[in-house]
C-alpha cells in the first residue's frame, strides 16, 4: 500500500496537473468567447484589447500542455484510461486554443464595428453568442464531470448555432442590397457569426472527445453525417 | 452478566483454559497416587512377609522333632491342616523326610535349596521364589530340627504369595477407586475454580467489547479484591478517563463545527492535493444551487474560474495568505472577496488550504448605486445649469438690449429653473420618503373618482400627440386605502410616462378590477416603445433611464418611476411592470381595498 503510494504519486501528480491546466487553459478560452462576444454587443473596445492581449497566455498554455502530455506519454506509458484521458487532452488542448483565436478574431472585429454606428439591434448574434458560449461550459462540464448526457447535448446544440449563423447571413444580405453603404460592417458580422459558429463547432468536438474519453468509442462526425442525410 | 449455565458448561469445556486447570490437578493426583500406591503397596507386602514368617515359625516349633518318624508324619500333615501351610522335613543330608502335599519319592534332595542353606548358617532361614514342585510363587521358612543342640534335620514351611498379591492388589484396586473419586471431585473442583477465575474475566471482555462498539458499558461490577478486582477497578477509572477525554474533544469539535457552520462568510477546506474536502452552510446559501458537487474536485474543476485560480496558484507559491477580489458565476455574478490561507496544526503535519468567501454583491451594487447617484445627479443638476448661465451671460453681454430675443431667452431660462425645480422637487419627495419624515393620510379612496380628476391635466399633451385615452374604471370598484394626493401623484407620473413614450396617434388606456384578494388592481398600458425585458428590474432606479437622450429630451427627471415604487410601498401596494420592446408596456399598481375606518 505504502509501497504503491510511493510509486505512483509522482505519476498521479502529473496527470492531475495536465488535468487541472486543461480546465484552466478551458476557463481561458470561455472567458476569452464571452469577453469578445460582450465587447460587440455592449460596444467595449477596452474588453476586446483585453482578450487579443489575453490569447498570449492561451497559447503558451497550449504549448505547455501539449508537452506535458507527450512527456507524460513518453515517460511513463500510460494505459487504458489514462492513455484516454491523455490522448483526449491533446486533442481538446487544440480545441480550446482555436476557441482563443476565435475570440482574438471576434474582438478585432469588434473594435472596428465599435468606431462605427450600429447597423442594427443585435438579436440574433447575442443568441448565437449565448449558445455558443453555453456550449463550451457545458463542454468543459461534461469534461471534469465526465457526463456523456451532458457532451450529447451539447453536439445537438451545435444545430442551433447552424441555424442561426445561415438566419443572421441572410438577414444581413438584405441590408446589403438595400444600402452598400452598410456593407463593411454587414460583412464583419457575418464573420463574426461564422466565428461563432466554428467556435460551437470546437465545442462539439470536446464534447466528441469526452464520450470517447468516458466509453471509448468514436462519435465523432456521427451528427454531421446524419444532418447530411437530411 | 450472567451466563446460563448449560451455555457455561459448555464454553468451560471448550475453554482452553479450563483444560490447563484441570490438567494440572491431574498431574498432580496421578503423582501422588502413584507415590502412594507405590511406597504403600511396598510397606503392606513387607509386613504381610513378616507376619506370614512369623506364623510359619510359630506352627513349626510346634511340631516336637524328637517324636517319631511315624507321628511326626502325622503331625505334618495336621499342622499343614491348621496352619494353611506345606509342610516339608527334610534330613540334614537333603533328604525329604515326609511332605505335606507331595510324595516323598518324587521328590528330588532339597539340601541346596536357599532355605535350607540359610537355615543351616543362621538358624533360621526365608526365600521366595517359585515352586516348581507346585508351579506357584511360593515364600519357604526353614527352620532347623535340634536334638540335643545338634542340628537333625530342617523342617519347612511354605505358603503360597497369592495371599500377597492379592492383598496388594485390592489395595491397588482401593487406591485406583479413590483416584476415581479425586479424579471427579478434582474435576468438580477445577470447574469451580474456573468458574471463579473466568467469570470476571468474561465480564470484562463483554464490557471492553461493548466499549468498543461504542455503546454506553456501564461500569464493570467485580465483587472482589483480588487482582480482579483490582484490575476491573483499573479498567473503570481508564473507561472513565476515556469517556471524559472523547466527550471534550467531541466539545471541542462540536464547537469548531458550530463555528464553522454558523460563519456567514462561505467556508471551503482543501486538503493536502488541493481537492475540496468541505463547505460549511454560508457557502451553500451563497452559491444555492450552483456549484453544488464540488466535493472530492479540485477548485479549477469546481469552479473554472480564472481569478479564483490566480489567487490559489499565488499562494501556493507564496505561502502568503492571499486576499483578492473574485467574481462568479455567469449571468447572475456573485462578488466575492475571498482569503487564501493555509490551515496550521493538523495532526500528522498536513497542509491544508481554507477560502473564505464573503459575499459583497449587494454591498457593491448599493455602492455602484451611490456613484451613479452622484454622478447622475451632478448631470442632472449641471445641465439646466449650464444653460442658464449661458443665457444670462448672454444676456448680460447685451442681448438684453433685444427685447424679443430677451424675451426668449429668458423663457428658456425659465424653462430649464423649472426643470431644475422639479428636480429639486423630486429629490425631496423621495428624500422624505426615504427618511420617513413624509405624512400620510390614509382614506377610503373612490378611484373612478380620482381618475376624472387627474385625467384633465394628462389629457391636453396627449391631444397634443393625437393620442387615444381609454378609461374603463367600474363606478362600483370598492373604495381603496389611499393617500389622495399620493395616489394622484402616483397615477399622474405612471400616466404621464406612457404618453411620454408613446408615438404619435397611440393609444394609453387605464383600466381597474378588483382581485378579491383584498386588492384593487389599476393597469394603465401604452403602445409605446417598450422596455427590453432585462431593464425592467431597473426600472426603479434612481435616474435610471433606458434611452438617456430621449427621456431627457422628453422633460423626465429620471425620478418618476423611483418615487412612484417608494409611494407604492408606502401603499403596502404593489407595482408590475411588464413590457415588449417596441409593443407597448403595461403598470400594473395593486393597492389594497380600504377596509373599515382609522387612519394608519
Amino acid at each position: 500500500m505504502e509501497e504503491k503510494k510511493l510509486t505512483s504519486t509522482h505519476y498521479e501528480r502529473e496527470l492531475r496537473e495536465v488535468k487541472k491546466n486543461l480546465i484552466y487553459l478551458g476557463a481561458l478560452a470561455e472567458k476569452a468567447i464571452h469577453d469578445a462576444t460582450t465587447s460587440l454587443l455592449e460596444r467595449n473596445s477596452d474588453l476586446a484589447h483585453e482578450v487579443i492581449a489575453g490569447d498570449d497566455q492561451i497559447n503558451k498554455l497550449d504549448v505547455e500542455i501539449e508537452e506535458k502530455c507527450i512527456r507524460l506519454l513518453a515517460l511513463r506509458q500510460p494505459a487504458a484510461r489514462d492513455l484516454r484521458f491523455i490522448a483526449t487532452a491533446i486533442k481538446i488542448n487544440g480545441h480550446l486554443e482555436r476557441i482563443g483565436d476565435m475570440a482574438v478574431n471576434i474582438a478585432k472585429r469588434a473594435l472596428i464595428l465599435n468606431k462605427e454606428p450600429q447597423l442594427k439591434p443585435y438579436i440574433d448574434l447575442p443568441r448565437m453568442a449565448d449558445i455558443t458560449r453555453g456550449m463550451i461550459r457545458e463542454s468543459l462540464d461534461a469534461l471534469i464531470n465526465e457526463d456523456c448526457d451532458l457532451a450529447n447535448k451539447v453536439r445537438r446544440d451545435d444545430e442551433m448555432v447552424d441555424n442561426l449563423n445561415d438566419q443572421i447571413f441572410r438577414e444581413l444580405l438584405t441590408f446589403m442590397m438595400e444600402d452598400h453603404r452598410t456593407i463593411h460592417r454587414a460583412i464583419l458580422i457575418t464573420q463574426i457569426s461564422k466565428n461563432l459558429e466554428r467556435v460551437s463547432d470546437h465545442a462539439e468536438s470536446i464534447a466528441d472527445m469526452v464520450i470517447y474519453m468516458v466509453t471509448g468509442k468514436s462519435v465523432r462526425h456521427q451528427i454531421s453525417d446524419e444532418k447530411h442525410e437530411k | 452478566m450472567q451466563y446460563a449455565p448449560t451455555k457455561g458448561i459448555k464454553a468451560h469445556m471448550k475453554s482452553r483454559l479450563f483444560y490447563k486447570i484441570f490438567g494440572t490437578y491431574l498431574v498432580i493426583i496421578v503423582l501422588s497416587m502413584a507415590i502412594v500406591g507405590f511406597l504403600v503397596g511396598k510397606e503392606v507386602k513387607n509386613k504381610l512377609m513378616e507376619k506370614i514368617e512369623y506364623d510359619l515359625i510359630t506352627y513349626a516349633r510346634m511340631i516336637n522333632l524328637t517324636s517319631p518318624k511315624k507321628e511326626i508324619e502325622k503331625k505334618v500333615v495336621q499342622l499343614a491342616r491348621i496352619s494353611n501351610a506345606r509342610i516339608t522335613l527334610i534330613d540334614t543330608a537333603g533328604k525329604v523326610l515326609a511332605d505335606s502335599e507331595k510324595d516323598i519319592s518324587t521328590m528330588d534332595n532339597h539340601l541346596n535349596r536357599p532355605e535350607i542353606q540359610e537355615a543351616k548358617v543362621l538358624d533360621k532361614g526365608t526365600a521366595t521364589r517359585f515352586s516348581h514342585t507346585l508351579g506357584v510363587d511360593m515364600f519357604y521358612v526353614a527352620l532347623p530340627v535340634k536334638s540335643d543342640s545338634m542340628a537333625i534335620g530342617y523342617i519347612r514351611l511354605a505358603r503360597p504369595l497369592v495371599e500377597i498379591k492379592n492383598s496388594v492388589r485390592k489395595l491397588y484396586g482401593l487406591i485406583f477407586q479413590s483416584f476415581i473419586i479425586i479424579l471427579i471431585l478434582s474435576f468438580m473442583i477445577a470447574f469451580i475454580f474456573f468458574s471463579r477465575l473466568t467469570s470476571p474475566i468474561q465480564e470484562m471482555e463483554q464490557f471492553t467489547k461493548r466499549l468498543r462498539e461504542g455503546e454506553d458499558p456501564g461500569t464493570l461490577m467485580i465483587d472482589s479484591s483480588d487482582e480482579m478486582g483490582r484490575l476491573a477497578m483499573n479498567i473503570n477509572y481508564m473507561v472513565m478517563e476515556l469517556q471524559e477525554r472523547v466527550r471534550s474533544a467531541n466539545e471541542e469539535k462540536g464547537k469548531l463545527e458550530a463555528a464553522f457552520a454558523s460563519m456567514t462568510d462561505g467556508v471551503l477546506v482543501l486538503d493536502s492535493q488541493d481537492k475540496i474536502e468541505a463547505s460549511n452552510e454560508a457557502f451553500k446559501d451563497i452559491f444555492g444551487v450552483k456549484y453544488r458537487d464540488i466535493i472530492g474536485k479540485t477548485p479549477v474543476e469546481a469552479f473554472r474560474n480564472i481569478e479564483l485560480q490566480n489567487a490559489l496558484d499565488r499562494f501556493r507559491e507564496t505561502r502568503v495568505p492571499v486576499s483578492q477580489e473574485v467574481t462568479l458565476g455567469d449571468g447572475e455574478q456573485i462578488i466575492l472577496d475571498i482569503n487564501v490561507s493555509s490551515i496550521h496544526g493538523l495532526p500528522n503535519g498536513e497542509e491544508k488550504t481554507m477560502v473564505v468567501f464573503h459575499d459583497f454583491t449587494r454591498l457593491k451594487k448599493l455602492e455602484k448605486m451611490r456613484v451613479d447617484f452622484v454622478a447622475n445627479i451632478t448631470h442632472e443638476i449641471k445641465t439646466p445649469l449650464t444653460a442658464i448661465l449661458g443665457f444670462i451671460e448672454t444676456l448680460q453681454e447685451g442681448a438684453i438690449e433685444e427685447k424679443e430675443t430677451a424675451r426668449k431667452f429668458l423663457e428658456t431660462i425659465y424653462r430649464h429653473a423649472g426643470r431644475l425645480n422639479r428636480l429639486v422637487e423630486d429629490l425631496l419627495t423621495i428624500s422624505d420618503i426615504e427618511l420617513g419624515e413624509m405624512k400620510f393620510f390614509f382614506e377610503s379612496v373612490s378611484l373612478s373618482g380620482l381618475v376624472e380628476n387627474v385625467l384633465p391635466v394628462i389629457e391636453s399633451k396627449a391631444v397634443e400627440k393625437g393620442l387615444v385615452i381609454d378609461k374603463n374604471i367600474p363606478e362600483e370598484l370598492s373604495p381603496i386605502r389611499a393617500d389622495r394626493d399620493r395616489l394622484a401623484q402616483i397615477l399622474l407620473n405612471v400616466l404621464d410616462n406612457a404618453v411620454k413614450f408613446t408615438p404619435e396617434s397611440g393609444k394609453v388606456s387605464i383600466t381597474a378590477f378588483d382581485d378579491k384578494k383584498g386588492y384593487v388592481i389599476v393597469s394603465i398600458s401604452d403602445t409605446g416603445v417598450g422596455v427590453p425585458e432585462d431593464e425592467i428590474p431597473r426600472l426603479g432606479e434612481r435616474f435610471y433611464r433606458v434611452d438617456k437622450a430621449r427621456s431627457r429630451e422628453l422633460g423626465g427627471t429620471g425620478l418618476g418611476l423611483s418615487i412612484v415604487k417608494h409611494l407604492m410601498i408606502a401603499h403596502k401596494g404593489r407595482i408590475e411592470i411588464k413590457s415588449r420592446l417596441g409593443r407597448g408596456t403595461t403598470v400594473s399598481l395593486s393597492f389594497p381595498v380600504f377596509e373599515g375606518e382609522g387612519n394608519v
